[in-house]
């Protein structure tokens, strides 16, 4: 038996496959180091994606800015919703990055996990970015099953600690920031393989300058 | 008593031109044709086709209405054992009882202290008209599903006409089945029959004969075996027909005319040529109401949301077939819950655009039952829509995706708001205002797609894309720390603004880093006492 034909088997799949069919193009993420370390060259937009950090303010969100401001261009019509955000999320530097404020929706309340899992659910969306704790296995498969449903870039803040466990997220990013730049570390990526970037900060090309 | 075949002419093809006198007509049908039923001109207009709806229950039926499926053995039992009085009449005497009291020996017309003896844990209800009506008149809008065309006959008929609605329903027998199942759907119990005139389909729907009839020219035949109780005409008019021996609307067929106008009210004789589609039968269209308001009383109570949603969804595809039948829709609506001692709970359900699905509203009603505090178990529920408006229809778009994406939006927030509250989801704008708490402000209705974009305020400054919700104070005097000393990297850039509104702010902004790399925006207080405060992060 050769390769070729093990590999035929059903019950086997290599990694770099997506159950067994091919991986689909995920959104570039403005970041041609990182574009190049993510098996869909971009965010994964079947899943869910988790970021680590401990801190607000390394950069997490502009490590996002550039994909938010795709997803408001001309031919998208999704909202990005905020949910549970740790602070507000600021209308001029948002608008600075290009970001369509229209379609910006600051979600609120306790239950951040239900919303979010809603905000997938709805179909209204583009992107939906969560903060939550997520404590419990449950929740967190919950969260992946509507991000595979949905069709949009679900991303989930969490802290670093929680890394060590495990999770069913497409792809897991730990950030560590420093004074020179942003340490990425893929620490999960399905289809893809580890790795570590580091971003300058001559890379965030969109600081919140406005025009 | 069929006309001999020969003789036998459509009325609709060739009306009989013979007016007045039956009598005039002697040869067509033999001596006993020439009675009462002989058409004086046949004034149906052609092709008619009324359903009757009769309602022998109404009086228990409006008194209990159906309860959740979940206490449905427990409801039906203490339905059963319902004998209602009639407070009108002394309250003595029972007008309606439960299966459970029939089945004891008690029978309407009885004293009530009779049926008490029968039956010792009797529930007994004092009859209440305007419930009676409101039964009439949702039956009346579950019959708009079917035809636009619908009479009440108080107090216990509904009349449809339903020719123009045969070929949609799939056929006389069909439609009235659907009719029957959407009746028997709400609780009620419902006799139906079809005929081309409303008279003679409500007769045979009173006298319990579900049939269904199509040519006018059977009537007649059909007709003559009804007792004469059906026509519902004065007590003694009846009596003394019976002691003509006249029982049946056959017998009163055959009776002269003249006579039978001379003797007896002129209404019965009016009666009988609109049964038999020789008069008009002109009545008042049924105009629906202009809100939906529907009530279910709770046996047992309940005090678990859960259940009551199920009580209530019922309700709401009441209200969605109401909405329908108008082509309207509602953006608000009220639930009260009424306890036995405290306060009624009102539930507002609020849409964040109109809505007319049933689904939709009751997605939104379980996220705020889950919400509500009971202060005591519900008996009964009621549902009150807010002002009715024209309902938007959709066109279909070719493109369906974007469409689909524009409208769940609103969908999202309402549930969204309806379990966290109205505060909790909002929307970002910009604001023209130098001060960086005043440069943005929340909107709150998501459907209303034109907002206003302001253009940006300020151009080529530095801004975070966090703000705290409040300046945070910093520690340090000349040299502030936040998560270590903070190393200056830009400014200052002054703010100085808001004199006018009681909000002043004098400050200078700069953008720091902390040692692990956190870039924040921070000010310096310029007014007395000063100091430093974190304002933003770079994120």
């Amino acid at each position: 038996m050769s390769v070729d034909d093990l590999l035929r088997h059903p019950g086997l799949w290599r990694a770099r496959e997506q159950g067994g069919a091919a991986l689909r193009p995920g959104l570039p993420t403005g970041f041609a180091l990182l574009d190049r370390c993510l098996p869909g060259a971009g965010w994964p937009l079947q899943g869910l994606v988790e970021i680590l950090a401990d801190r607000n303010g390394i950069g997490e969100l502009s490590l996002l800015m550039p994909v938010l401001a795709r997803l408001c261009g001309e031919h998208e019509d999704g909202w990005l919703a905020w949910i549970s955000p740790p602070h507000q999320p600021y209308a001029p530097a948002l608008a600075a990055c290009g970001i369509d404020l229209r379609r910006v929706l600051v979600i609120r309340g306790q239950a951040a996990e239900w919303a979010m899992e809603q905000a997938l659910r709805s179909g209204a969306c583009s992107a939906v970015l969560g903060w939550a704790a997520c404590r419990d296995r449950q929740s967190l498969r919950r969260l992946q099953l509507a991000a595979e449903q949905s069709r949009c870039l679900a991303v989930l803040f969490r802290r670093l600690r929680d890394g060590s466990e495990p999770s069913p997220a497409v792809l897991r990013i730990a950030l560590d920031g420093s004074r020179d730049g942003l340490e990425v570390r893929i620490l999960k990526s399905r289809g893809g393989r580890a790795a570590s970037v580091r971003l300058g900060w001559a890379s965030f090309a969109t600081r919140a300058i406005a025009h | 008593m069929p006309l001999p075949g020969k003789h036998r002419v459509p009325p609709e093809v060739s009306p009989s031109p013979v007016s007045g006198r039956s009598r005039l007509r002697p040869a067509l049908g033999g001596g006993n044709r020439s009675g009462t039923g002989e058409p004086a001109r046949s004034a149906a207009p052609a092709g008619e086709l009324w359903l009757a709806i009769h309602l022998p229950n109404y009086i228990l039926e409006s008194l209990c209405q159906p309860a959740a499926a979940a206490c449905e053995a427990a409801a039906g039992d203490a339905a059963g054992r319902v004998v209602v009085v009639d407070p009108g009449r002394g309250g003595k005497v029972v007008c309606a009882c439960g299966v459970t009291a029939t089945a004891a020996g008690v029978a309407p017309g009885m004293a009530l202290n009779s049926a008490l003896a029968l039956l010792p844990d009797a529930r007994v209800l004092a009859r209440d008209s305007r419930r009676e009506r409101t039964l009439l008149e949702t039956v009346a809008v579950l019959a708009l599903d079917f035809t636009p065309r619908v009479n009440l006959d108080p107090p216990d008929g509904v009349l449809l006409e339903v020719r123009g609605s045969l070929r949609l329903f799939g056929g006389v027998r069909q439609l009235c089945a659907r009719v029957g199942e959407r009746l028997r759907a709400r609780g009620l119990a419902p006799r139906i029959a079809l005929t081309p005139t409303r008279l003679a389909a409500l007769w045979f729907a009173r006298s319990d004969m579900e049939v269904v009839l199509r040519r006018p020219e059977a009537l007649a035949g059909r007709l003559a075996a009804l007792p004469l109780a059906c026509t519902r005409w004065p007590e003694r008019s009846l009596r003394s027909l019976a002691t003509m021996g006249v029982r049946a609307v056959g017998d009163c067929l055959r009776l002269p005319r003249d006579g039978f106008t001379r003797r007896f009210e002129p209404q019965m004789r009016l009666d009988l040529d609109r049964a038999l589609g020789h008069a008009p039968d002109p009545r008042a269209a049924f105009v629906p109401g202009e809100r939906f308001v529907a009530r279910r009383d709770l046996e047992p109570e309940l005090a678990d949301t859960a259940r009551l949603q199920r009580v209530c969804e019922p309700l709401l595809d009441e209200l969605c077939t109401f909405l329908q039948a108008r082509g309207a829709s509602v953006e608000s609506l009220e639930l009260r819950l009424l306890h036995r001692d405290a306060p009624p709970t009102r539930l507002r359900l609020r849409f964040a655009e109109q809505v007319t699905a049933a689904a939709r509203i009751a997605a939104v009603l379980r996220e705020r039952l889950a919400r509500a505090e009971l202060p005591e178990p519900v008996r009964s529920v009621r549902l009150r829509s807010g002002p009715l408006s024209e309902a938007r229809v959709q066109a279909g778009d070719l493109f369906a995706l974007d469409r689909r994406r524009a409208s769940a939006v609103p969908q999202l927030v309402e549930r969204l708001r309806a379990r966290l509250g109205e505060e909790a989801v909002h929307g970002v704008s910009l604001a023209p205002d130098h001060r960086p708490e005043s440069a943005w402000c929340r909107w709150s209705d998501p459907s209303d797609s034109n907002k206003e974009e302001c253009p940006p305020f300020f151009t080529g400054i530095l801004r975070p894309l966090w703000l705290l919700a409040e300046p945070q104070l910093l520690d340090g005097e000349e040299r502030p720390h936040y998560q270590g000393a903070l190393e200056l990297e830009e400014g200052p850039e002054r703010i100085e603004s808001g004199w006018w509104d009681g909000r002043d702010v004098r400050r200078d902004y700069y953008v720091a880093r902390t040692p692990a790399g956190v870039r924040v925006w921070i000010f310096r207080e310029r007014r007395a006492p000063g100091g430093w405060f974190l304002h933003g992060v770079f994120g």
